[in-house]
């Protein structure tokens, strides 16, 4: 019984708990993704547009 | 458009954006399964439609041009081809991450992730194309070819899930989640969107200012030239 406990134990009930550092960092990438390319854009307007 | 105009916009794209990223960070609940690193989703999912959406566009602008050519058109596709990279390399790295908490692996060789990283690897030698061939005409020419024959996989990247049952799940529908997942999910949508508008507004303005230097030197083929009103 107790060797069933601890192995129903390490299973757990299937279900995903916390993993907030995942999606942290996949927001920061899309971020920081859409941020980089926008400063690439700024960064290539044509000179004659700027003025 | 007139400058205030276009700033409102890009405004209104970041307060769609922030707004976005609260409610699927917060505002939305958690799934049942996944808990809250289903919330990757608000990104991951958005990224992938606009990918997909700006493959589209290249697909049909590439038509056109060798249609009718144009400068304007050249441009265009060579925005919609770096736009759509962007999201799709954004798409591919949050499924990555969504990945490994959920499948157990960061990649795995599924037919969706597959034919989605050949549509990444594609529009990256269309791009290297572009910057290999200096006539312009010739570069048109050859880089329309070229996403005509890229557009074949964007049908397959996205009907992927139904013809090959396998690990990445089938595209959901508002029957089969929350409506509070739905409504996060397509405010996120409706955000990426307005950047993706964006996007390619600045770079086809950028293509087609390099087009124009390029066409104005004494020796340009003058091919297009004329077309470009």
């Amino acid at each position: 019984m107790n060797t069933l406990n601890l192995v129903l134990a390490a299973i757990g009930d299937g279900r995903i708990r916390g993993g907030w550092g995942y999606v942290w960092t996949a927001y920061g990438i899309a971020w920081t993704g859409l941020s980089l390319y926008a400063l690439s854009l700024w960064a290539r307007w044509p000179r004659e547009e700027r003025k | 458009m007139s400058k205030p105009l276009r700033i409102g916009f890009v405004l209104l794209a970041l307060a769609l954006l922030v707004s976005g990223a609260w409610i699927g960070l917060a505002w939305a609940p958690p799934d049942r399964e996944m808990g809250h690193v289903q919330r990757i989703m608000y990104m991951h999912v958005p990224s992938a439609w606009m990918a997909l959406l700006a493959a589209t566009m290249n697909f049909g602008t590439c038509v056109a041009y060798l249609w009718k050519a144009s400068w304007k058109k050249d441009a265009f596709a060579e925005a919609t081809a770096e736009v759509g990279l962007l999201f799709g390399t954004i798409a591919i790295l949050l499924g990555a991450i969504w990945g490994r908490p959920t499948w157990g692996v960061y990649w795995a060789w599924d037919p969706r992730l597959t034919t989605m990283a050949i549509l990444l690897v594609a529009y990256a030698g269309y791009l290297a194309l572009r910057r290999f061939v200096d006539d312009p005409d010739r570069r048109a020419v050859w880089s329309a070819v070229v996403g005509i024959i890229i557009a074949v996989d964007v049908p397959v990247v996205y009907f992927s899930v139904k013809w090959w049952k396998s690990l990445h799940q089938v595209q959901s529908t508002p029957k089969t989640v929350d409506p509070q997942m739905v409504l996060a999910l397509r405010w996120n949508a409706f955000a990426f969107l307005a950047v993706l508008i964006i996007f390619l507004v600045a770079r086809y303005r950028i293509a087609l200012a390099s087009r124009m230097r390029e066409t104005t030197v004494p020796d340009a083929p003058s091919g297009a030239r004329e077309a470009v009103v």
